[in-house]
């Protein structure tokens, strides 16, 4: 028994001593838990090594002279499964492309973390839930382009606070309500919305609850 | 019944060969009939590495042979046989058997091989039987089950297999059976419940099935019951709470299910329990705090959800509280412990649950000298008056939400060997006073958020091996006196803001293996005390302002394995680096190392890393390069290397990375570079390449990156691109290419960066180019002579940036599918022969966006009848029709807005979807008229613009590419 409890303590030991490797570089473990949440049948991500000082390296990952991770480029890459927290730890990330995949699950409201990003393309996919409001918070996000999923719920109006949104993609989700029209959106072409069976068209301020129909 | 009669044949068989052996036991046995004759067949058998048998000869009396028992008072009848530990091998010979007198049989602990003679079964008398800890195969003989007599079976540790013999159940006299550490399987026999006077039964470590049967109950004198590290199932039984003289209960490492059954908690002798890894859910139950007698108490590796339920308070003589890894929450209960020196914990683990709020009542509890409670999500400070815990050897409180500062009073904690407190919130300084742990091993502190310096007091901790300081705010000097942890092997400092010098005593910790300084502010050279370090294998140190020459003592480092010292100032010489030759990384990027890149690099055969980008090294590129077959990494860029590249650069098969941009290279692109199956990133530009680009570079079918720019390249661009699939980036700018743009580069559908600027390639703009979807950062094809009119299917580029036409041939009207390139924020057609009436759409780019053209209309001067005369009459008429469809439009706007207004009163009251779309399209339609118009442009923050610039890749500058951003930004201050 005394031995049991010093293999116990051999454990701990050990547990905590291989972790300092682990924990050195905060994007680069971002990037490796999203690489462990994605089945990968191509290998894009086989060069993802965890151990490396930093992920800058690492093939679809683009680094600034810093060496902060400023781009991830997995579009039309065959991977599957579904975007974890974790990518909300990029902070520096300006360009999230992971568009043409089989992603499925919620789009996290970490994201909304990603206060450098300016263009989020997650179209065609199989990602299913509700437009986190969070993303609100992306204030230098240019390009929003979410068209081509299973999205559902209404288009938070928060986002009319995104006055850099130059570009969004919303349709062919299953969306509902109603479309904002102030600040960006008074720009959209409705086509960025089109295929949505349950939203609504603008918004008429004062006239429709922008809820309607969900 | 059928199934009943089948299993109970083998045991009616069994019972029958057992009849016929003893029928025959006696003739077999008839020559040898004495005693000492059958003692001497087995001594024939075995291998007596020790001797212990040199003195059995007939010559003696059987009694005195060693080993041998002999029953007092009579002559030659031998009852023990005793030959335990004696390094005896061979096998155990049947003719054991002829020992009819034989009470007690002891072959444990040798290295006996082979079955388990079934002819032991005879030996009537048999009431201790050991033979565990050999190497014994085959199955335990079901004809042990005769042995009536049998008291204690021991025949664990060994390689037997196969089931466990139900007739095991007939020996009903037996008190142990050990069984443990073999290969057996099936499932427990619910014929041992027959066992009345059984109180060892030790099943341990073997790959039993099924569950516990309830036969067992029947054992009711079980003291000690382990079936642990098996694959047993099903629920814990409750009757186990019947054995009412069970003083060990080792369930552990199963797949047992359900809840733990209250009853254990009458189990009122018990003083070992132990249910560890298994699925086991529901709550602790309150019932175990009737143990009084238990000491251990594992539950860890479960599914146990709820409180932690449990008072050392009742449980007087516990000692060791293991509940890691389940899924309790809530607090620490305030009464775990009674207070004073009544309570005997001394372990307590708790690690990975939900718990939380402070440790406080951990203080009460002080017999401790184990506490784990890491990966938890508990709160609060250390407390100051952890030193109520005197006898604290381990404290593991990592991965939590501490906060506040490592009080002083940890220096009391004399005995304290690890103290783990890494990844909390911890702030404040370290406390001199921990210069006081005399025997501490481990200190990690990583990822807090303490400051202040590391106090000199710390290098009096000389039992110190690993200290792990990484990602806090430390600032000042690393101590000066670090040198006298001479037991330190690692020491990770890296992520703080330390400056000053490495100390010259470093060199003094002879058992350094691992040492990372990176990311800090430290300046000076390294010291030459460095070359010491004989055991040192992994070196980090980037990040720093570290320079100087290296001392040369370094060479004589010879574990070096990684060697990461990229963005310092060292300089002079690489070869104090590469005494090693087990080296895997040597990264050197960004310093002013000088000199040419020595052959010795070439000596780590196992390199896989080769960083060396960023110097002043001059010199060819050595081809011994080409012996590190295994380099995936080999980074040369920004050099003054010369030379051509060195065609054994080809070996290099698993080569992912080549970049040796930015040199004076010269020689061709070379065509071998299409052999490198691997290569994702190939990078030669900045070089004075000559020759044309070879097509064999389609081969490297996992490029993501080729740049090839800045380079004296001619000839045309190879239609074998196009094979490049997953090509991301492509800059063949600033070279001298001529001929067409391959229209086979639509093939490259993942491109998103597309440079052909500064070349002189010449035909139209391939109308295929539209097919790059997913272009994006820039399409750059200026100053080139490209004719024709600009490609309408150019519009498809929907997520493109930045296009760039300007200073080529191209003539025609700009095409008004450029007004669906929503995403452009950058456009460049000038100087070029375009003519004809700017879009409108595009008329809040700048005018240097299109000047150099016979263009005119907005931002240009207005279509004039002069200007563009030979198109005027079609413009005019184009302005016409315009105009009346404008204010035809703007006339159904009003009306229809009107109606919508009118019709959504309508709505509010009666819900309609189908036409709903229709109408929110005209209803956009009013509110999009700023659709086209100014507003659209107000996007882009001037910040993250010059951002951007700062980042980009390209040569082209701020001033080519007109930025309508900031256009706007002016105009609106204006």
């Amino acid at each position: 028994m005394a031995a049991r409890v010093l293999a116990a303590l051999l454990a701990l030991a050990l547990a905590v001593s291989t972790a300092p490797a682990r924990a050195s570089n905060d994007e680069g473990d971002a990037l490796y838990a999203l690489r462990q949440r994605l089945s990968d049948p191509n290998g894009v991500l086989q060069s993802w090594d965890p151990t490396l000082v930093n992920p800058c390296t690492w093939f679809h990952v683009t680094c600034d002279q810093a060496s902060r991770v400023v781009r991830l480029d997995l579009g039309n890459s065959n991977v599957s499964g579904s975007i974890g927290p974790e990518l909300g730890r990029l902070v520096n990330l300006r360009y999230l492309e992971l568009y043409r995949n089989n992603l499925d699950g919620e789009i996290p409201k970490e994201l909304g973390n990603l206060k450098n990003l300016i263009s989020l393309d997650l179209y065609a996919n199989k990602l299913t839930g509700g437009i986190p409001k969070s993303l609100s918070k992306l204030d230098s996000l240019r390009f929003m382009r979410l068209n081509n999923n299973k999205l559902t719920g209404s288009i938070p109006r928060e986002f009319a606070k995104l006055s850099n949104l130059k570009v969004i993609d919303l349709s062919n989700n299953d969306l509902c309500g109603t479309i904002p029209v102030d600040g960006p959106f008074s720009t959209f072409p409705l086509r960025s919305f089109e295929n949505n069976s349950r939203l609504n068209g603008p918004e008429l301020q004062g006239l429709v609850p922008y809820d309607f129909g969900c | 019944m059928a199934i009943n009669q089948s299993s109970f044949t083998p045991r009616v068989l069994a019972d029958l060969s057992l009849l016929f052996c003893m029928l025959l036991a006696p003739v077999c046995l008839a020559t040898p009939a004495t005693t000492p004759a059958a003692l001497l067949q087995v001594k024939s058998g075995l291998t007596d590495p020790g001797g212990v048998l040199s003195g059995w000869s007939l010559e003696a009396d059987v009694c005195s042979w060693h080993g041998i028992t002999c029953l007092p008072g009579e002559v030659g009848i031998v009852t023990g046989l005793n030959l335990s530990g004696y390094g005896l091998s061979g096998m155990i010979p049947p003719a054991i058997s002829g020992l009819i007198s034989i009470e007690s049989i002891d072959l444990s602990s040798n290295s006996l091989t082979g079955p388990i003679p079934p002819e032991l079964g005879v030996l009537e008398n048999l009431r201790t039987l050991l033979l565990f800890s050999n190497s014994l195969t085959g199955t335990i003989p079901s004809e042990l089950g005769l042995l009536k007599n049998l008291k204690v079976l021991r025949l664990g540790d060994n390689r037997l297999h196969g089931e466990i013999p139900p007739h095991l159940g007939n020996c009903s006299e037996l008190e142990t059976l050990g069984l443990a550490y073999c290969q057996l399987n099936g499932t427990i026999p619910a014929e041992l419940g027959s066992l009345k006077q059984l109180q060892k039964l030790a099943l341990d470590n073997n790959t039993l099935t099924g569950g516990i049967p309830e036969q067992l109950a029947g054992c009711v004198s079980l003291r000690f019951l382990s079936v642990a590290d098996n694959m047993l199932q099903g629920n814990i039984p409750s009757f186990i709470g019947s054995f009412s003289d069970l003083q060990s209960l080792n369930l552990a490492n199963n797949q047992f299910s359900g809840e733990i059954p209250a009853e254990i908690g009458s189990l009122s002798s018990l003083t070992y329990l132990n249910l560890l890894g298994s699925s086991l859910t529901g709550a602790i139950p309150a019932e175990l705090n009737r143990l009084g007698q238990l000491q251990v108490l594992d539950l860890s590796m479960n599914n146990i959800s709820g409180k932690v339920s449990i008072s050392a308070a009742q449980l007087k003589n516990l000692k060791y509280l293991v509940l890691s890894g389940n899924l309790l929450d809530g607090a620490i209960p305030e009464d775990l412990c009674a207070g004073g020196s009544s309570s005997l914990l001394e372990n307590l683990f708790l690690a990975g649950n939900n718990l939380e709020g402070g440790i406080e009542a951990l203080l009460n509890c002080g017999a401790l000298q184990s506490i784990d409670v890491s990966n938890n999500s508990f709160t609060g400070v250390i407390p100051p008056d952890i030193d109520r815990l005197p006898g604290l050897v381990n404290l593991a409180l990592h991965n939590n939400s501490f906060t506040g500062a490592l009080p002083r009073q940890i220096g009391n904690l004399s005995n304290l060997e690890i103290l783990s407190l890494f990844h909390n919130g911890l702030t404040g300084g370290i406390p001199p006073e921990i210069g006081r742990l005399q025997k501490l091993k481990l200190l990690f502190l990583y990822e807090n958020q303490m400051s202040g310096t590391i106090p000199d007091e710390l290098t009096n901790c000389t039992s110190l091996e690993e200290v792990d300081f990484f990602g806090n705010h430390f600032h000042g000097p690393i101590p000066e006196r670090i040198g006298n942890l001479r037991n330190l092997a690692v020491l990770q400092l890296r992520q703080n803001d330390l400056s000053g010098p490495i100390p010259v005593s470093l060199g003094e910790c002879r058992s350094l293996q691992a040492l990372a300084l990176a990311d800090n502010r430290l300046t000076g050279a390294l010291p030459d005390t460095f070359g010491q370090l004989a055991e040192l294998s992994v070196v980090t140190l980037y990040n720093n302002s570290l320079e100087g020459p290296l001392p040369e003592s370094l060479f004589q480092l010879k574990n070096l394995t990684v060697i990461n010292f990229s963005h310092n100032r060292f300089a002079g010489s690489l070869v104090p680096l590469l005494g090693s030759s087990s080296l895997a990384v040597l990264a050197l990027t960004d310093n002013s190392f000088s000199g040419v890149i020595p052959a010795a690099v070439a000596r780590s055969r196992n390199m896989v890393r080769l960083q060396l980008g960023g110097n002043r090294l001059t010199g060819v590129i050595p081809a011994e390069l080409g012996n590190l077959t295994r380099l995936s990494m080999l980074d040369l860029s920004l050099n003054n290397l010369s030379g051509d590249i060195p065609a054994e650069l080809s070996n290099c098969v698993e080569l992912t990375h080549l970049k040796l941009d930015g040199n004076s290279l010269t020689g061709t692109v070379p065509a071998w570079l299409g052999s490198l199956r691997s290569l994702g990133e190939l990078d030669l530009s900045w070089n004075a390449l000559t020759g044309g680009i070879p097509p064999e570079l389609g081969n490297c079918l996992g490029l993501l990156k080729l740049s090839l720019s800045d380079n004296h390249l001619n000839g045309s661009i190879p239609p074998e691109i196009g094979r490049l699939t997953s090509l991301n980036v492509l800059n063949l700018n600033k070279n001298s290419l001529t001929g067409a743009i391959p229209p086979a580069l639509q093939q490259c559908d993942k491109l998103y960066e597309l440079r052909l600027s500064e070349n002189s390639l010449e035909g139209p703009i391939p109308p295929e180019l539209g097919q790059l979807s997913e272009l994006q950062v820039i399409l750059d094809l200026s100053r080139n002579r490209l004719s024709g009119e600009i490609p309408a299917s150019l519009g498809s580029l929907v997520k493109l940036e930045r296009l760039n036409l300007s200073s080529n041939r191209l003539d025609g009207q700009i095409p008004s599918s450029l007004l669906q390139l929503t995403s452009l924020h950058r456009l460049n057609l000038s100087d070029n022969l375009l003519s004809g009436a700017v879009p409108a759409g595009l008329s809040s780019f700048p005018a240097a966006s299109f000047v150099g053209n016979e263009l005119c209309g907005a931002p240009l001067p207005p279509c004039g009848p002069r200007s563009p005369a030979r198109r005027l009459s079609g413009t005019e008429v184009v302005v016409i029709v315009a105009g009346i469809a404008l204010v035809s439009a703007v006339v159904c706007v009003a009306l229809l807005y009107t109606m919508l207004r009118v019709w959504s009163n309508w709505r509010a009251v009666s819900v309609s979807n189908s036409d709903g779309e229709e109408s929110a399209h005209g209803g956009h339609g009013g509110g999009g008229g700023k659709w086209g118009d100014g507003k659209y442009w107000k996007v882009g923050s001037a910040v993250s613009w010059s951002a951007e610039q700062r980042h980009s890749s390209g040569s082209e500058t701020a001033s080519v590419l007109h930025d309508k951003s900031t256009e706007a930004a002016g105009a609106g201050k204006s």
